[in-house]
């Protein structure tokens, strides 16, 4: 049984009006009944005796027809489960978050500053905190216990002119910046002054001229990153992609089993790690949501692809098919009423070792990008369109003239092999998404990438008008 | 039942439980649901979730502030134990209701006079219930057997949700707005073997089923004749070069880019702060098709008739009439904000009951019409590449066919568009179909959607596909 009982709160100045604030409580259990070669599930938020009895009920009668007809007839389920008390693990906080009204002064004072403008004509200050407790019971032993407090601060301004408008955000318009922790993580968020540098360049993107259209090189700060991983990473390496259980939705991989231990992913340059112990990242845990205990590994190493982001129930499948792969503790699921499947968690870029003056010396015609702002893959993750709200030319080893809506496309097979440098640790950013969308009940949950600022050899990089 | 139980419950409690010089309400989303994930034609995961949140609000004044809260329990047991556990779900909803009162008197002290509060104070009672099933449960075995069956030794992948879903307003002072669904709806998709030697192109067909209950005999008809589609997907793949072609767009794929149009393209707010892909429909500097019209008709069935604020919709809102802008979407909150009259729409301001106008292309000689180019059936993962331009970018996906003088001869490797709904709905767009095709939500991230859209098919003359 995995309990979870969630506190949120949002609050948001928008357009210098104060919004009504916005809490919630969402308590309730996923039961899961593992038949030998069966699973179902039951949620329910009747945490009575009687509620819980009639979930397990529920849950054994989904079991008994998936033993009957499902996909684990030559598994050992039980074999898969672990009892064993995992030692509790909470958020690291170093400050406390101050009162509800000095957040919503220092929202108001942003949102202040970043009306300048008449040309500003949208502007949001916005901060969204959840506290998370989850429990996880096997045959009524407590497995885990953890307690999670994501913070995901933001700024939004859009500038507009005639029929031509232009936003800029802190951290991308679906908060790009969240992190675990307390008051610390707005202070590295960049929120505090923040206002003044979003608005100054919502206006300076709204009279630049256009991203020019060719092949260049593409220097991707980590806000762009960010989603490059998730997208072209960390979807294509999901194993129950791999194993089609997401061909009717979410889609496919590029990657098959046999890829595992040989397939050249990237250039030399590329190392990928899933890593639950990064300090404030946002998808940080002990345990996953079928108990498996979370450890960091390499998901490439030097440009050659070594394991899947698969949890146990994905790995003993692939192993019940003749494919034996090390996999990682991602199954998750994104609350008390959807089951888990596998899920990027942390999942990184390792540093390398050019400073990030040293990326842009070395370009002749190139583009620097940042903070993501449109997406668009194919469903094998592979062909790839992305957009940026910010786009600067790097001419003869220098950043130059600012340009409006920069977008890139290629193809993920090919396009990490392209890799030409990786930022040193001063250019790491620790990101994430809160809206990684999947899954059938659909599902969106929380991830986290950190990443170096990263360069990239002729890439067929577009404007718009 | 059990829904509308809970939800009286939770109207109970709001009324008990709300003070003098207060006004309080709920929007509940509710479901009790049945997910079925179907790979290789067997269950991967399969079990019943009951969920329903309230959207608790307390206004003081002009001050108001909002609680989420999870129901303890939406259970159904049947006689004695219905008797016994309905007394105490009641009991725990009264307890929760009361608490999170507590709670929201205790926020309003931090909250400020809200200048955009607007909600419904009048009482209205309404129970949309649609076409209930009949009284017999869900029979989980007979939806396993039949989609197994059906598809023998196919690949099938799909996803079933079954049982009902509600949204219901009530207030402190008497509303009570109730509308309820309940449905089984099988989205699945038939998969061919890869064939490394043909690129590995991954080939599939897509289908989907619902009704009020599950039909058996019909969705295993439906399982079937995916099957038969999905073997003109057999043939070896096209590889077409990016460039402008002639699109025959199923009635899922064309309602998947209007989809696109809602992202802020008939909001008010969106188009008075610079966010709209339609300003310059709206201000005349850019027009579509005069084939293409398409209204938010409550009509369609496929959402609710009142909003989160307890208003009343209005029945039709005429969003593009022959090609250009005819209304937007104003929600209680924009209309103040910016002055304006409002229509009582959602805070998201985007419609959610669409209907478009069909045109006068026969299915039975669309193929004919479109001549040389490709038929889509269905198109993935799109967004804005350009939104002041309403250019838009996004991939075909699973039976898109290679077409020549009207024969369907291969399938084509997934293609990248990325071009403007100006132009491809626009001077481009030759036909609509002479049918609408009835398409309710299946999404489910936040819980089971309402919402869906009537639609045609829809031919253009020039799509562009790009590297």
């Amino acid at each position: 049984m995995r309990l979870v009982d969630e506190r949120f709160e949002r609050l948001m100045v928008r357009r210098s009006i104060v919004s009504p604030i916005e809490t919630g409580t969402d308590r309730g259990a996923m039961v899961t009944v593992w038949l030998p070669h069966g699973v179902g599930y039951c949620a329910s938020a009747d945490l009575s005796g009687a509620g819980l009895q009639r979930a397990v009920e529920a849950a054994e009668h989904w079991a008994s027809l998936c033993e009957r007809c499902g996909v684990f007839d030559a598994i050992d389920l039980h074999a898969l489960l672990d009892s064993r008390e995992v030692p509790a693990v909470d958020s690291p906080i170093v400050q406390p978050l101050p009162a509800r009204s000095d957040l919503l002064d220092l929202l108001k004072a942003e949102s202040d500053t970043m009306r300048c403008d008449a040309r500003i004509v949208s502007w949001s200050a916005q901060l969204a905190v959840t506290h998370r407790i989850q429990q996880f019971h096997v045959d009524g032993r407590l497995r885990s216990a953890q307690a999670m407090q994501f913070v995901e601060p933001n700024l939004i301004a859009t500038a507009a002119q005639g029929s031509l408008s232009q936003t800029r955000t802190l951290g991308g318009q679906y908060n790009g910046f969240c992190q675990q922790g307390g008051f610390e993580v707005i202070l590295a968020s960049g929120l505090l002054g923040g206002g003044a540098r979003i608005a100054a360049e919502a206006l300076q993107l709204l009279a630049a001229p256009a991203c020019p259209t060719g092949s260049f090189d593409l220097l991707l700060a980590p806000d762009q990153m960010m989603l490059q991983i998730h997208e072209s990473i960390g979807h294509p390496l999901e194993l129950d992609r791999i194993l089609g259980d997401e061909r009717n939705f979410a889609g496919g991989s590029f990657v098959t089993p046999e890829m595992f231990g040989h397939y050249r992913y990237g250039s030399d340059l590329l190392n990928v790690s899933f890593d639950p112990d990064v300090p404030r990242e946002l998808a940080g845990y002990a345990a996953d949501d079928d108990g498996e205990v979370a450890q960091p590994v390499q998901l490439i190493r030097n440009g050659v692809l070594l394991r899947p982001l698969g949890g146990g129930l994905s790995r003993a499948r692939a192993a019940a098919r003749g494919v034996m792969l090390e996999g990682t503790a991602n199954s998750r699921a994104v609350g008390w009423h959807r089951p888990p499947i596998d899920r990027m968690a942390n999942l990184n870029i390792e540093p390398g070792d050019s400073t990030f003056d040293q990326m842009v010396a070395c370009v002749e015609r190139g583009v620097l990008m940042r903070t993501n702002a449109s997406w668009s893959i194919d469903d094998a993750r592979n062909k790839f369109q992305f957009g940026c709200e910010w786009g600067q030319l790097i001419e003869d080893g220098q950043l130059t003239s600012v340009v409006r809506n920069p977008g890139y496309r290629g193809v993920s097979a090919t396009f990490w092999r392209s890799l030409a440098a990786v930022g040193n640790a001063d250019s790491v950013a620790v990101l994430g998404t809160p809206f990684c969308g999947k899954g059938e009940p659909g599902q969106v949950i929380r991830v986290g990438h950190a990443s170096p600022a990263c360069l990239f050899g002729q890439v067929d990089i577009f404007g718009a008008e | 039942m059990t829904l509308r139980l809970r939800f009286d419950d939770l109207a109970d409690a709001i009324e008990a439980h709300t003070r003098e010089g207060e006004f309080a309400c709920a929007l509940l989303q509710a479901e009790q649901s049945d997910f079925v994930r179907v790979n290789g034609a067997r269950i991967r995961q399969a079990g019943l979730v009951e969920r329903g949140v309230a959207r608790l609000r307390l206004v003081q004044g002009d001050r108001q502030a909002v609680h989420l809260l999870t129901l303890p329990g939406l259970h159904s047991p049947q006689g004695q134990a219905l008797r016994d556990a309905a007394g105490a779900g009641r009991d725990a909803v009264h307890r929760a209701v009361a608490e999170a009162l507590d709670h929201l008197r205790a926020l309003i002290v931090d909250s400020q006079a809200d200048p955009l509060l607007d909600v419904n104070r009048d009482p209205v009672v309404s129970d949309d219930r649609g076409a209930l099933p009949l009284s017999k449960p869900f029979d989980r075995a007979a939806l396993i057997d039949t989609i197994a069956d059906a598809a023998g030794t196919a690949d099938l992948v799909g996803f079933c949700a079954a049982g009902p879903i509600a949204r219901g307003f009530c207030s402190s002072t008497g509303s009570r707005q109730w509308y309820e669904r309940h449905s089984v709806q099988f989205d699945w998709s038939i998969h061919l073997p890869v064939d490394a030697a043909d690129g590995g192109e991954r080939r599939a067909v897509k289908a989907s089923w619902s009704a009020a209950e599950l039909d058996p005999q019909a969705l295993h008809r439906a399982v079937l004749m995916s099957c038969r589609d999905a073997q003109v997907m057999a043939r070896p793949v096209r590889r077409i070069s990016p460039g402008d072609y002639r699109a025959l767009f199923s009635p899922r794929a064309f309602g998947d880019l209007l989809e696109m149009l809602s992202w802020g393209g008939f909001s008010a707010r969106a188009h008075l702060t610079g966010q709209s892909p339609l300003s310059r429909l709206r201000n005349n500097e850019s027009r579509f098709s005069p084939l293409l019209s398409l209204a938010e008709d409550l009509d369609a069935g496929f959402a609710p008739g009142f909003q989160a604020d307890g208003y009343l919709r209005p029945r039709r809102i005429a969003l593009i009439d022959r090609g250009g802008f005819s209304d937007w979407l104003v929600s209680p909150q924009s209309a103040r904000e910016f002055g304006l009259q409002g229509n009582a729409a959602s805070s998201g301001e985007a419609p959610d009951c669409v209907r478009v106008s069909a045109g006068a292309l026969a299915a039975d000689q669309a193929l004919a019409a479109l001549g040389t180019g490709v038929s889509i059936s269905n198109l993935w993962y799109l967004n804005f590449s350009d939104r002041p331009s309403c250019r838009v970018t996004g991939m075909t996906r699973f039976a898109c066919l290679w077409v020549e003088d009207g024969e369907p001869l291969a399938p084509i490797e997934a293609m990248r568009f990325d071009d403007s709904l100006y132009s491809v709905l626009g001077e481009a767009l030759e036909a609509l179909g002479d049918r609408c095709e009835r398409l309710p939500a299946t999404e489910s991230y936040d819980g089971r959607a309402t919402g869906g859209i009537e639609v045609p098919a829809a031919l253009t003359g020039a799509l562009r596909f790009v590297p």
